[in-house]
């Protein structure tokens, strides 16, 4: 299992969460976003970028609530907030846009 | 993967209506195995051994030695048929193995054959079956297609609890090398950071203090959400969930304020930082009590005097039934408290006491109703009185929200059904499974949302709130409509000194 | 030669039925239980443990509860079977006990009941789809043994009566150790084969549930795990995990 970057491959795990975090970069998360179906914009390259920050600070994925409050900081109210990340990852901020910028999956009750 | 909200909501029907058997409906749902990484730190081989056939009659046979209920579970079942609507999984799918007596068959059938004197000699007479690598698949597929939420243990007139089977399955499954990677992954993290987020210290502690500003914001006061702090009187014990996931923290922030109003001093462990234990799930008494056994060593490195579990179902299992037996004796705290207790025990005392300032006109948007979690519900209790897991939840309800009602008599209480992600299924690829599943339960709450008006239902148990806020959307609901019930005290409980121009003007209302 | 074969197949009967089952049990009350697991609510007492044991001994509380259409074939058949037996103790008391005598009109007609709950339990079996789908052979064949034992008995007591007197005196005789000649009636032979058969395969077969139920330990434990430390002796000689805790991994 793997993505194609410009033919080179990346592997991945069953769900599609890269197994090597240190094979990221952005044409693969192009890559990763377009087979979960996203198109990737400004607003989605926020959410991702501040994810990998907080992954390089801290070794773990942000609670959504954590990665909300940074967002309305940085980019305002409409699009830091529960519903409208949702829209920007239909399958939950948490999962699939941890699996976009290339972190692992965030495990547990979650 | 495809959003969840996409599909028309599925209408009411009867939570209790009993399919049509469909074989093989769903033997095709598999969920993914664990890789040699997940497998080995839980003392497991990492693949299938060449072996597996002897190591697994083997290990049948140690189990019937060292579980009484395993044992007589597999020789008593009069194939009566009591429980065979019960399971919310054969209710959501229609698939017979999903029946309990036909799921607990399954390795009844290999046990007879190896290990009783009619499956010896009369095989084809008793439904006794030679264990081969499809039967071993077909244990894999159907034992993670179970919750073990006993509510067929509670239908069967001897007792028999699938669960116990289920987990006795899981137990030979990973003996053999084929454990489930959801299950496994977790464990060998929590074994690694004490959580099963893998949530490291740092993390923790930015998450809380990050937390305790929201608190603060909120009500002009400094709520406190300690961490490690030793010679705290009470140690909390809650699912890592509950740092991560939402509504999960909105409880948290509940037991704080709850905390924060009684005048308790309080923290949290970063070496505990789990109360789940899904050493149960996997049904390995080794690895459920080393998972345990982090919850002494803290108490004790911490010097509490007492311990308290935050909402999370199965941990309250494992914390109420199994902690003295796997962790204790806890002769170090505080006995006039009982060990552990639960944080609904803690409110509800606290609202006896007096302890809580309460406006219930602030959840007045929600309608709420409870969901009783399987594991807390016939694997535990609450309180002092039988039944006290029922009434500790609702009575705090109550306290603090004007508008409660009940779903049906059979879907409650000791009749409730599992959230459909419980028992370590609670993972994206048994996703079908789980809508399936939650239907029964999604059905009794479209019952009271056409009759009562029900908006939002309330949940003590981490897994049922993820999975709800999963699976609601796919039942006409928000996926907000699952909250915490400390999430609801949160919002009622005014601490002293937070007051704002609402609640003076309320204040020169009322005289 | 009839009474000799009888008399011999009886005392194998008893004997597989006593050991038997009295081994199965040992093995029950030896094994372990390593865990609480009372399905709650449970009581918190012994004597509230009694309490829930003697509902379901009685009344077959779960079941009544999970499903009536069962509830009512199995009580109907158990306390028929009950009644039943009690009469039969008549045949092997010289002086009958004065309860024997008193159940006896009962009995009698308790045998009906036996047979009712045993049909209705068969059409259940052959007909709904899902205990159907759960039977195997031997769970007909049991039904099977049953109705034959009762349709026999009912049918001596009813149909085609036999010399009492003989019986008694072959199982007078059987408790002292003598073999007293038996009437040789086919259906006296088949009624008391198929009861031989019954306690050869008792601790063999899914018969087990009787004794099995007061070794359930999700009906049997007391709710009681946190004011009382429950240790199996396997789980006690486990090796001691660490009492403190490792010092924090350096960070890089």
């Amino acid at each position: 299992m793997a993505y194609d970057v410009n033919g080179t491959a990346v592997e991945h795990d069953e769900e599609g969460y890269i197994t090597n975090l240190g094979e990221w970069s952005k044409e693969l998360a192009d890559v990763i976003a377009k087979a979960e179906e996203i198109e990737m914009d400004e607003e989605h390259w926020a959410v991702v970028n501040f994810l990998r920050d907080y992954y390089e600070e801290y070794q773990i994925a942000p609670a959504v609530r954590v990665l909300i409050k940074s967002i309305k900081k940085s980019m305002g109210p409409e699009v830091g907030n529960n519903k409208y990340m949702y829209e920007l990852f239909p399958y939950g901020p948490a999962k699939q846009a941890c699996k976009i910028a290339g972190l692992p999956k965030p495990t547990g009750c979650v | 993967m495809a959003p969840l909200d996409n599909n028309e909501p599925r209408k009411i029907g009867d939570p209790l209506k009993i399919p049509q058997i469909e074989c093989g409906a769903m033997a095709d749902t598999n969920t993914f195995a664990a890789a040699p990484e997940h497998n080995e730190p839980l003392g497991f081989p990492g693949e299938l051994l060449e072996n597996w056939k002897e190591v697994a009659i083997a290990k049948i046979g140690e189990l019937a030695d060292k579980n009484r209920a395993f044992r007589v579970y597999l020789d008593t079942c009069v194939k009566c048929g009591a429980c065979t609507d019960k399971c919310h999984y054969f209710l959501g799918t229609g698939d017979p193995k999903n029946m309990p007596v036909a799921r607990q068959d399954l390795l009844r059938s290999v046990y007879r054959r190896y290990y009783t004197f009619a499956g010896k000699y009369f095989p084809w007479l008793v439904g006794a079956r030679d264990l081969t690598k499809e039967v071993l698949d077909e244990w894999y597929t159907y034992y993670h297609q179970c919750s073990q939420c006993r509510r067929c243990s509670v239908a069967c007139p001897y007792g028999i609890d699938t669960a116990e089977i289920s987990m006795a399955a899981r137990e030979v499954l990973d003996s053999v090398g084929m454990g489930q990677k959801y299950c496994n992954e977790i464990i060998a993290k929590l074994k690694k950071t004490g959580n099963n987020l893998g949530m490291n210290p740092k993390a923790l502690r930015a998450t809380l203090e990050d937390l305790e500003e929201d608190l603060e914001d909120e009500t002009g006061i400094a709520v406190k959400i300690p961490l490690d702090v030793k010679g705290a009187d009470i140690l909390l014990i809650t699912p890592s969930a509950d740092f991560f996931a939402e509504p999960h923290i909105d409880g948290l922030l509940g037991y704080a304020k709850v905390f924060h109003a009684a005048g308790v001093s309080w923290t949290i462990s970063s070496y505990a930082s789990e109360a789940a234990n899904f050493g149960m799930f996997i049904g390995s008494y080794e690895n459920m009590r080393e998972v345990s056994w982090r919850i002494r060593q803290a108490a004790k490195d911490l010097g509490v005097k007492r311990i308290v579990f935050g909402e999370c179902g199965h941990a309250w299992r494992v914390g109420y039934s199994f902690l003295n037996t796997l962790a204790g004796p806890f002769d170090f705290l505080d006995q006039n408290y009982p060990i552990p207790q639960h944080i609904m025990e803690f409110t509800s005392d606290a609202i006896d006491d007096g302890l809580l300032k309460i406006d219930k006109s602030r959840n007045d948007e929600f309608v709420m109703t409870f969901h009783d979690s399987c594991n807390v519900a016939r694997g535990s209790a609450m309180g002092r009185q039988e039944g006290g897991q029922f009434d500790l939840p609702r009575k705090v309800l109550k306290a603090v929200c004007n508008h409660y009602h009940d779903m049906e008599r059979d879907t409650i209480r000791e009749n409730t059904f599992c959230c459909g992600g419980g028992g370590g299924l609670l993972t994206d690829d048994l996703m079908d499974l789980r809508i399936k599943g939650a239907k029964p339960r999604m059905n009794a709450l479209q019952q009271v949302t056409e009759d009562h008006g029900v908006t939002h239902m309330a949940a003590i148990c981490a897994i049922c709130k993820t999975q709800f806020s999963k699976v609601m959307p796919k039942f006409g609901y928000e996926m907000d409509n699952i909250m915490s019930v400390h999430q609801l005290v949160a919002n009622a409980v005014i601490l002293d000194g937070q007051e704002d121009e609402a609640d003076q003007a309320k204040a020169e209302e009322t005289p | 030669m009839i009474s000799t074969v009888y008399a011999v197949l009886f005392y194998v009967a008893t004997l597989m039925m006593v050991v038997g089952t009295g081994m199965k049990v040992l093995k029950y009350a030896r094994t372990s239980a390593p865990l609480k697991i009372p399905v709650s609510p449970a009581p918190r007492t012994k004597r509230g443990v009694w309490f829930r044991m003697a509902r379901e001994v009685v009344l077959f509380e779960s079941l009544f509860k999970s499903n009536k259409w069962i509830w009512l074939f199995a009580y109907l058949f158990h306390f028929g079977m009950l009644l039943v037996l009690l009469r039969h103790f008549r045949y092997f008391q010289m002086e009958i006990w004065w309860w024997v005598e008193l159940v006896q009109p009962f009995g009698k007609y308790a045998s009906f009941a036996m047979l009712a709950g045993l049909i209705g339990l068969l059409i259940r079996r052959i007909f709904q789809q899902r205990i159907r789908y759960i039977s195997a052979p031997s769970d007909y064949l049991m039904l099977a043994l049953l109705l034959l034992i009762a349709v026999s008995g009912t049918m001596m007591t009813f149909v085609s009566k036999v010399d009492i007197i003989s019986v008694k005196a072959f199982m007078l005789g059987l408790l002292r150790f003598r073999i007293e000649t038996m009437p040789v009636e086919p259906v006296l032979l088949i009624h008391l084969g198929s009861v031989a058969l019954l306690m050869i395969i008792f601790p063999i077969s899914k018969l087990m549930h009787a004794p099995g139920l007061f070794f359930s330990p999700s009906r049997t434990q007391v709710d009681n795990a946190r004011e009382f430390r429950h240790l199996s002796a396997w789980a006690a000689q486990l090796p001691d995990l660490p009492e403190g805790i490792p010092a924090p991994e350096e960070k890089k």
